[in-house]
């Protein structure tokens, strides 16, 4: 199995902890009061209707969004809204957390290459030929050397997907946070991100995956987190939920995903 | 034929001042760029009154006012600094709202991905989004400097001794010969001139048409 975590000092990853988290956009109330714990090295899938929150509660733990109330705290580092968050704390959290978009969002004008070594370079100051080197080992473990002097238009849906978290691995994140990471793909191509995800999951990281993979949500996940409207309606054990969900709501939900 | 050397006298004046417009107005257009992306309100709006004021006045204007308006002792401009800062000041304006153009087709996820790496606002908008502003923005550009190398035919209403100029005195000084031939002259130098400008732009489009 080859390991995508190495190094020593990459195996410590952090917890991630949110407590009473809100968040309006306007007058609609998108997370309510939300509380939930990801324990270090563990894997929380994050599942439930479009529209529950869960992208914008992803979205908070790095601060894309501002929540309105709550906090959020990766590792050491803890983000109380409402209060003038300092662009130091801010940066700290999110040097903690990797982030894997749903449209990959890779630079166009970089080479492969290029957008794995400059944020490297950039933010944890290696040299450019430091950050190559950890660049190129990390493409080669997805299996896309071949592409690192390509530009990511060149590259297929699943490969740029797959070189988007390499960009956020070679920055030795504690967590990471996936946004619907296949929903982007053909059935096919996302079975490469999954397996890169899965061998992620097991070299232990800790990660929280919005997602519609129920397959990846049971197998991979130790936690399952079922929202909508704002709230968690329920979450325990992946297995034991989908087999006997509690709540009328993650019925329905499950069996209108699994009938797909 | 001597109309033509006439009028040609007047090219690299014609080049002078679309070229000298032209570059005052692609570096001031930078912080006219910044003015309208900033955080803060006041300077956005400021920045965005500003703009809509130059392109408000007619061009002419511009050179009329910094001409003839502006002479306080040493300050007076002569013909040529007014023709140049007047065009330069105009373009500064068009090119900060190309610019603008230029970032906003490029998609949130890009200010996204770059905030969620954990990169400072310098390095995004520098590394990350201006490249792929400016790729998005060259065709503009490109089209933008075609009109300013004929615009700059009104400096020689202030005096610039530009081709226009060249031919206007040559009508006057030879008013039973010459006709209409410097004018003829003068355009067709202007079509040669253009018409390069304008397969780069298109093909600076298709370019990035292609990859995108």
């Amino acid at each position: 199995m080859p390991q995508l975590i190495t190094e020593a000092n990459e195996l410590a990853t952090a917890g991630v902890t949110i407590s009473h988290l809100s968040k309006s956009f306007g007058t609609n109330l998108v997370l309510d009061d939300i509380s939930m714990t990801v324990a270090a090295g563990s894997v929380t899938a994050l599942i439930g209707p479009s529209g529950s929150g869960k992208s914008t509660l992803l979205r908070c733990v790095n601060l894309l969004e501002q929540p309105d109330r709550g906090t959020v705290t990766v590792g050491t580092t803890t983000i109380e809204a409402g209060t003038r968050v300092s662009d130091r704390s801010l940066l700290a959290l999110r040097r903690q957390v990797g982030m894997v978009f749903q449209s990959f969002n890779l630079f166009p004008h970089m080479t492969v290459l290029r957008n794995v070594a400059y944020p490297q370079e950039k933010i944890l100051g290696r040299s450019r030929a430091e950050a190559e080197e950890r660049a190129l080992t990390l493409l080669e473990r997805v299996g896309l050397r071949d592409k690192a002097q390509q530009h990511p238009g060149r590259c297929s849906g699943g490969q740029q997907q797959r070189i988007a978290i390499v960009r956020a691995l070679a920055l030795n994140p504690r967590a990471m946070l996936f946004d619907e990471p296949t929903s982007a793909l053909d059935p096919e191509v996302g079975v490469e991100v999954l397996a890169v995800m899965r061998e992620l999951a097991e070299s232990g990281m800790t990660m929280i995956v919005v997602t519609h993979e129920m397959q990846f949500a049971r197998d991979v996940s130790d936690h399952l987190v079922v929202m909508a409207d704002g709230r968690i309606i329920e979450e325990g054990d992946p297995r034991a939920i989908m087999a006997a969900p509690t709540e009328e709501r993650t019925r329905r939900f499950l069996s209108a995903v699994l009938e797909r | 034929m001597e109309a033509v050397v006439a009028v040609l006298l007047g090219l690299p004046m014609t080049l002078l001042v679309a070229a000298a417009a032209f570059a005052i107005g692609l570096v001031s257009g930078i912080p006219l760029l910044l003015g309208l992306r900033s955080r803060h309100r006041a300077v956005r709006v400021i920045v965005r009154f500003v703009i809509d004021l130059i392109r408000a006045v007619p061009p002419i204007v511009w050179l009329f006012v910094l001409f003839f308006g502006v002479s306080f002792g040493a300050l007076r401009f002569n013909a040529l600094a007014a023709a140049i800062i007047g065009l330069g000041v105009i373009s500064a304006a068009y090119l900060a709202e190309i610019y603008r153009g230029g970032f906003a087709t490029l998609p949130a996820g890009q200010t996204e991905a770059a905030r969620a790496l954990g990169l400072g606002r310098r390095s995004t908008f520098v590394r990350v989004l201006a490249p792929q502003a400016v790729r998005t923005a060259l065709p503009s550009i490109a089209t933008f400097l075609l009109a300013l190398v004929k615009d700059s035919s009104i400096a020689s209403t202030i005096g610039v001794t530009d081709m226009v100029f060249a031919a206007n005195t040559f009508v006057r000084q030879n008013p039973m010969t010459a006709g209409l031939t410097p004018f003829f002259v003068a355009a067709a130098v202007y079509v040669v001139i253009s018409i390069p400008l304008a397969i780069v732009a298109r093909r600076l489009d298709a370019r990035l048409r292609r990859s995108a």
